[in-house]
């Protein structure tokens, strides 16, 4: 335990080593927002309207819960195993007496730390520049069902991203395609990253649901903003477990094969 | 330089075709988000089904134009850290055509053919006059205009401070903006998007020209906007240039 804190703090440590970088990462984030808030502003601009089952105060609180839970369950640097393989540099943690999936998840909770922290302060002063109205759950339940399908959406993105990363096993140069695919463009549309998947008709909801992305973003803001509750909302964490540990089982899988595979090309 | 910038994407075909996967992906599922979102509202702005998906396919036209024709910009960090760029600037070659258009991408080459056909498509619907269309078409090399500038700045600010991928990608998010009619956003935002960063001009500008709602003077002055954008751009990269300081070489 105590190396995975000390990897904690140094992967923590390292994020300040490109305050730039980071600090240019975090504007990003903002700036989509912006679109997403000024874009809902404006179908909402008669405030008592109600589309797709949204009131202004919760799509605007939608809005804004995607960059604080983005910050939760997408920021990961785990996005650089692909780049460790390819270039050998994996053979330096085979070695040592660490669990390559614990040290990089420890590294996930690190970025997630900070960019958490980051994504409060932007969300507060959002807060004060827009006003806008936000709905405050106060049913204990819903928050406790929020609570455990962020931690289960944690571990699934975690999944997800690591298997996504494995491929450079056998392509040692595509990791960055796999990536770009599943992660950048289908993760962030298919977890509602982008916009609330309910605006769809029920049935492409219903394909979407049996789909592991939404759990990861929608799902748990949904069960915040209260739309989802009841046996619904227990079907749906099922539903999340189910996917987590399929997604962990392929990892597992896929990583026992590749590690076979693997050459340490570059050492 | 760009007939080997296409050799090198198709080298590595998987790549290239996951790469454009994901483009055509990322276009499909906003398109599909527009047309469910505006069936459920009836209008944004005031614009209606069509109206919309124009404004969101102008964006995507003068974006991915200035991709086809800019990428090299993604690729000017690494010459300037590692002072490769001493060997452009000593080659008979304007080293700012070379940094900008040193390679074209064409997998953008692929996506621009349909894309102008949508445009062609979708804005006949909008039932436009001669002279909208006219100003249309202004309007967005206009807009190019401006982008040019833009990228002229990022790889001015990339000597200065080493620093490319997050500029570049803050310029897609500003324009980014513009995927939808800049009359959503409010003051000062608007004023920001229209005029200091003139996302509004480049994108949201030519689309409103084919519908008929920008007049003959506001095509003028955008295009003095874009000329003094490009000209300020252009004074930036000969300061720019005068800091760099060939580390690494």
């Amino acid at each position: 335990m105590k190396k995975y804190l000390a990897i904690f703090r140094i992967s923590f440590a390292q994020e300040f080593a490109y305050r730039l970088n980071f600090i240019m990462w975090r504007v990003r984030n903002v700036m989509q927002i912006i679109l997403i808030f000024f874009l809902w502003s404006s179908v909402f601009s008669d405030p008592s309207r109600v589309v797709f089952g949204y009131d202004k105060a919760r799509i605007l609180t939608y809005v804004f819960g995607i960059l604080i839970i983005k910050a939760i369950v997408l920021s990961a640097r785990t996005v650089d195993v692909a780049g460790e393989i390819s270039s050998g540099d994996l053979t330096n943690f085979l070695l040592k007496p660490v669990s390559y999936f614990k040290y990089w998840f420890t590294r996930d909770l690190s970025s997630k730390a900070l960019n958490l922290s980051f994504a409060v302060v932007e969300t507060t002063i959002l807060y004060f520049i827009l006003k806008p109205p936000f709905f405050f759950q106060t049913d204990i339940t819903q928050i406790a069902a929020f609570i455990f399908s962020l931690i289960l959406a944690i571990i699934l993105f975690f999944g997800l991203l690591f298997l996504s990363n494995l491929i450079t096993f056998w392509m040692p140069e595509q990791g960055w395609s796999a990536q770009f695919l599943v992660i950048v463009i289908i993760t962030d549309f298919l977890s509602g990253g982008v916009f609330p998947l309910d605006i769809f008709p029920l049935v492409v909801q219903k394909i979407l649901y049996a789909l592991p992305f939404p759990y990861l973003l929608f799902f748990p803001l949904q069960v915040y903003l209260g739309k989802i509750s009841g046996s619904m909302m227990w079907g749906g964490i099922l539903i999340a477990m189910a996917w987590t540990l399929i997604i962990m089982a392929g990892l597992n899988f896929v990583w026992n094969k590749g590690i076979r595979k693997y050459e340490a090309v570059g050492r | 330089m760009s007939k080997n910038a296409f050799i090198q994407v198709l080298i590595n075909k998987f790549g290239a075709s996951i790469l454009l996967t994901g483009k055509i992906f990322r276009f499909v599922f906003f398109m599909t988000f527009l047309i469910f979102l505006l069936k459920g509202t009836q209008n944004l702005a005031g614009y209606n089904l069509n109206q919309t998906i124009f404004f969101f396919l102008t964006f995507n036209l003068v974006d991915i134009l200035a991709q086809f024709l800019y990428r090299e910009v993604y690729r000017f960090r690494p010459l300037i850290v590692s002072g490769g760029f001493d060997l452009v600037l000593t080659k008979p070659i304007s080293p700012l055509f070379r940094s900008l258009m040193g390679g074209a991408d064409i997998l953008d080459f692929f996506t621009i053919p349909p894309l102008i056909f949508a445009v062609i498509v979708i804005g006949r619907t909008l039932d436009p006059s001669l002279a909208a269309t006219s100003y249309y078409v202004l309007l967005v090399i206009n807009g190019l205009i401006i982008a040019t500038a833009f990228h002229i700045v990022v790889i001015s600010l990339g000597i200065i401070t080493l620093e490319i991928d997050h500029t570049i990608m803050i310029y897609r998010d500003l324009t980014n903006l513009g995927r939808l009619p800049i009359d959503i956003y409010k003051e000062p935002l608007k004023g920001i998007l229209t005029y200091l960063i003139p996302v509004g001009i480049m994108i949201t500008l030519p689309a409103k020209a084919l519908m008929g709602l920008v007049s003959a003077s506001g095509v003028i002055v955008s295009f003095a906007i874009g000329i003094v954008a490009l000209f300020v751009a252009k004074r930036f990269w000969g300061f720019a240039l005068k800091k760099y300081t060939s580390a690494s070489s």
